[in-house]
């Protein structure tokens, strides 16, 4: 699995950076930067990032 | 160069003020702020976006009652650990374990009991052609809402409501007088909010109090019994008199545009989500967002000392022309740019889905049993302060066939 931000609809609140710090976190400029891929041990928090965005920009692609 | 206008000022702290004056767009149209005599206020789309997720400001109202000269008590307590305040570490911990509780995944499977209980409400008076619309919809409607999410019996809901307003006269200017009331209304809710603790503790439900209990219990230490108090306090007061008069707001706004009233009533389906948020971008009930400079920094070409309280306007925002085509109507069909009537960034409102939920399955019910939706001359608003609507909001209408 991997996560897919939609650039159009993220307003860069950081909610998702609150939930999954490992993979989610806003720059000096307060623009998003994030990891694709990600642990099995931080899926429960990367779903919570996933329920928890403002504008429900983020999902999980299986990669295959 | 294009001269520099002055700035303007804006007298946002009278009664009198009305956010949606021609005034304002008048400020709006000569500057992206103006000045007031609580700090500036923000009035461009851009810049109240920019701005709200800007790291060099904090929420800023944390020492609200010590400014009104309340410096101790249980409401001051309580409003002092309040998520709405907390910055930073202690923000972020708390925020993270309560946010997944107020999901759409949470929230979706009311969307029938939120239904079942607006048509319930509008079955009590849809025959007689008229109603007080606060009294007898918004207010037993976000109430009951709230009791459903909360597991609280929904016959205790007038109960509630009051304890709500109670301690919602702690942001009010005239907190100092009423203290003694508020702290009552925190004591009570407070062995309410722990006997329910309690209760589900004991037997877990499918609801968002259990699975706040189940985060403060899964991983003991990570939220105290006291933070998860804190916060049954906060959602009653933060969920209830919100949700009211957005929806007395809501339906004001659309009683002056019945073709959209229409249009809304003839596909629900389609149009509730949109209805729920043009109404929030045009008329929102809180109208202003407050920050306060965390430091001195620069934006455009200002510096804004540490400590300067920032309002960012949400009506002025939402009908910036220079962001929205034809601005200050309701218009169902187009694409809007997202409104900032929730505010933003880490303190972005916790309960917006929630909110969008009830006044979304809340217009599908109105618009489908009513129409020739008029406002009566004698409603009562409410001055336009940070949190705005109606005291009471009689209404006329037709009942539809």
């Amino acid at each position: 699995m991997r996560i897919l931000v939609d650039r159009v609809r993220c307003q860069n609140h950081g909610q998702c950076a609150i939930s999954a710090p490992t993979n989610f976190e806003l720059d000096a400029d307060g623009e998003l930067r994030y990891r694709e891929s990600f642990d099995d041990e931080d899926a429960s928090d990367i779903e919570d990032a996933v329920d928890s965005c403002p504008v429900q920009a983020i999902t999980l692609d299986s990669d295959g | 160069m294009t001269q520099q206008l002055a700035v303007p000022h804006l007298d946002i702290s009278s009664e009198r003020f009305r956010m949606n004056s021609r005034e304002m767009r008048r400020a709006r149209a000569d500057h992206w702020y103006a000045r007031t005599d609580w700090g500036i206020a923000v009035l461009t789309y851009e810049d109240c976006k920019l701005l709200l997720k800007n790291p060099h400001l904090t929420q800023g109202s944390a020492k609200w009652p010590a400014h009104h000269g309340v410096v101790d008590g249980l409401y001051d307590r309580w409003w002092r650990k309040t998520l709405l305040v907390l910055e930073g570490d202690e923000h972020n911990r708390i925020r993270r374990l309560v946010n997944p509780a107020f999901s759409p995944r949470r929230i979706e499977p009311l969307r029938p009991r939120f239904r079942a209980l607006a048509d319930s409400l509008v079955d009590e008076w849809v025959d007689d052609g008229r109603t007080e619309f606060a009294g007898r919809f918004a207010a037993p409607y976000s109430t009951r809402v709230l009791c459903m999410m909360l597991g609280i019996d929904e016959h205790d809901w007038e109960e509630v409501y009051q304890l709500s307003s109670t301690i919602g006269l702690g942001i009010g200017i005239t907190i100092k007088e009423n203290i003694a009331r508020i702290d009552d209304a925190v004591a009570e809710l407070t062995r309410y909010a722990e006997s329910l603790v309690a209760a589900r503790r004991r037997s877990p439900r499918d609801d968002i109090l259990s699975a706040l209990v189940g985060a403060r219990d899964e991983d003991d230490g990570r939220l105290s019994d006291q933070e998860l108090i804190n916060l049954i306090i906060l959602l009653v007061f933060a969920g209830i008199d919100t949700t009211r008069n957005q929806l007395v707001l809501t339906v004001a706004s659309f009683s002056e545009q019945p073709d959209q009233w229409e249009k809304l009533a003839a596909d629900p389906d389609r149009y509730a989500a949109k209805a729920a948020e043009e109404a929030l971008r045009v008329n929102p009930i809180a109208r202003w967002v407050s920050r306060e400079a965390g430091e001195t920094f620069r934006y455009r070409e200002r510096t804004i000392e540490k400590g300067t309280t920032i309002h960012l306007l949400t009506l002025s925002s939402g009908t910036d022309p220079a962001e929205y085509d034809d601005p200050d109507r309701i218009d169902l069909d187009a694409d809007r740019s997202p409104h900032l009537a929730f505010g933003g960034g880490m303190h972005h409102c916790l309960g917006h889905f929630v909110a969008r939920a009830d006044i979304d399955v809340a217009v599908s019910a109105l618009s489908t049993r009513l129409t020739d939706l008029r406002v009566g001359e004698d409603a009562e608003w409410l001055p336009d302060s940070g949190n705005t609507g109606a005291n009471t909001l009689p209404i006329t209408f037709t009942r539809r066939p």
